[in-house]
């Protein structure tokens, strides 16, 4: 009932109070031709053309459900009437996105909604940490956020930083914190400019997302000060990043010849990350 | 009689970057790229022209494969190469080889005079008898950052604007930063090999370094600086040389040569210099 009553907000007023306004990506051509989206039920139909692509699609969506399990292109379902799709237009020239979280968040309790960004968090961590279980699919990624990222970059400056000696401890959080921030900004920059097909953030979401398992060194190493326990357990999640982040550069379309230049920023940004977990 | 008027600035009017074409050796990237057309195809679906702001405009700097990258590291190791002056410019020039070589390197160095430090704490007291903590001065990351990007990307611009300014060879800016980059290759693999705990086998592995890292650069840089009509223009190479030796003793002392609690071998050198500062 909730979405029917949406529908109507959007179909006599389309910019709603329940609908959150990010400024798109510049590059959505890359967006739409990545292969594992196209399938035949999300190709724009040709009834819907244009400005009327956001009202269109919602049904389209609950139409499509039923051959998803089939396909097994499109992400895990989350209120069962598939994963929220950003919708594309244009208002006053400016191109935004508009994300509809499948409920009326208007007159929810703030806990329902920290709540749900909190699982839109965990189920984005879980994909982009296996990526088998999806398929490969990266369509929870679309709908990507820097949150995730963010609260896994403090919780290592926080963690490396309480390890350190007290003259150190902040200069070990500035570090921390600034090399993921501009370690994560060049990769995806790179990733861009060898030619890769990525939204540039979709790219710094999964990179920072991918940074999860060197939280978990970095705890085990806070508790175990035995170096023959933390050099292999470092070594070993960041093996864990750097496969979880190939997986998602594989899917960037970047031709075989150069894949190496693309990962090997990877390899040198994870394990600097890694080396300082190891020396603390 | 009947004339069309033709634009006669319009050589003026293309800006510097076609001016630098003149040059005939097609280095620059855009322009080789957009002479044929296709580059090495990576990019035949994307757009030609595009605007500074935009990632586009320097996806041709970016054209290389790892194979190309590779060829052109380990070529300015190695000055009797018949491709030794040219190896980095052909086809083009890239940014993806300076960029990541002098990362590679502040990364290499770090690690370096980490474990460096504390394989000789280790090895000058292996019992730890006297209950010392090491602790390793997370300001040299900061400082690795500075020095390398200052000298490998800041010096060649600063080369290149001069150079500019005394209206003195065709010489593209990318052309610059990719001779620093590339030429500091050698750099990593000695920052390496100086984990080994013993001074003099680091002044060594220093000393060669700072010579082939130096020569690639003077062989690359002298021919343009002697196109220059004014022959002052060619002391600039003592400017340089003098750089360079002052950024290879920076790296000495301050990265290899890193003693918390004491050396082993035979006594370092550049102690008293160490104490002083």
């Amino acid at each position: 009932m909730q979405r029917l009553d949406q529908e109507h907000h959007e179909a006599t007023t389309p910019l709603t109070s329940t609908s959150q306004f990010i400024e798109a990506d510049d590059d959505d051509l890359d967006e739409e031709a990545i292969p594992s989206f196209t399938h035949p039920g999300l190709v724009p139909s040709p009834h819907s053309p244009g400005q009327d692509k956001g009202k269109a699609r919602a049904p389209e969506q609950l139409a499509s459900a039923g051959s998803a399990a089939v396909s097994g292109n499109i992400g895990t379902p989350v209120n069962g009437a598939g994963a929220p799709q950003p919708n594309r237009r244009s208002v006053g020239g400016v191109q935004v996105e508009t994300r509809y979280t499948g409920t009326d968040t208007l007159d929810e309790p703030i806990a329902t909604t920290i709540g749900r960004d909190l699982l839109s968090i965990y189920t984005k961590l879980i994909q982009v940490l296996y990526p088998p279980r999806n398929n490969g699919s990266r369509d929870l990624l679309r709908d990507w956020d820097l949150w995730g990222p963010l609260i896994l970059c403090l919780m290592l400056g926080i963690l490396l930083s309480v390890n350190a000696p007290a003259s150190q401890s902040l200069s070990v959080f500035t570090s921390v914190v600034v090399i993921i921030a501009l370690g994560s900004l060049v990769v995806t920059v790179q990733a861009k400019l060898l030619g890769g097909r990525v939204s540039f953030f979709q790219g710094l979401c999964a990179l920072g997302y991918c940074i999860a398992p060197l939280n978990i060194a970095a705890l085990v190493s806070t508790f175990v000060h035995l170096i023959y326990v933390r050099v292999p357990v470092a070594l070993a999640s960041w093996a864990w990043c750097v496969w979880a982040s190939v997986n998602f550069l594989d899917g960037t379309k970047i031709e075989q010849q150069r894949i190496l230049l693309a990962v090997y920023p990877l390899l040198l940004f994870y394990f600097v990350l890694a080396w300082m977990i190891i020396i603390q | 009689m009947a004339y069309v008027q033709i634009e006669a600035d319009e050589r003026m009017e293309e800006g510097p970057e076609r001016l630098q074409f003149q040059s005939f050796l097609s280095t620059d990237a855009r322009a080789a790229n957009q002479e044929s057309n296709t580059g090495r195809g990576y990019f035949s679906d994307r757009p030609k022209s595009s605007g500074f702001w935009q990632l586009e405009y320097y996806q041709p700097y970016f054209d290389v494969d790892t194979k190309l990258v590779l060829k052109r590291c380990y070529t300015t190791l190695l000055p009797h190469s018949p491709n030794y002056l040219s190896a980095h410019l052909t086809p083009s020039a890239d940014l993806y080889g300076p960029f990541w070589t002098l990362t590679t390197l502040i990364f290499c160095l770090f690690l370096s005079s980490s474990l460096a430090s504390s394989i000789s704490a280790w090895l000058s007291d292996p019992g730890n008898t006297s209950g010392a903590i090491l602790e390793y001065d997370f300001g040299l990351l900061s400082t690795a950052v500075g020095l390398v990007y200052s000298y490998g990307i800041g010096v060649p611009v600063l080369l290149w604007l001069a150079l500019r300014y005394l209206g003195v060879g065709e010489w593209s800016v990318i052309e610059a930063v990719s001779v620093w980059g590339y030429g500091q290759f050698v750099w990593i693999p000695v920052a390496l090999l100086n984990i080994n705990p013993f001074p003099i086998a680091r002044w060594v592995l220093t000393g060669i370094a700072f010579v082939v890292s130096g020569w690639f650069l003077v062989a690359n840089v002298y021919p343009v600086l002697a196109t220059a009509d004014a022959k002052p223009v060619r002391l600039v190479i003592i400017l340089l040389a003098a750089l360079h030796v002052a950024v290879a003793f920076c790296f000495q002392i301050l990265f290899f040569g890193y003693y918390p609690l004491g050396e082993v071998g035979p006594k370092d050198p550049a102690q008293p210099i160490e104490t002083a500062l």
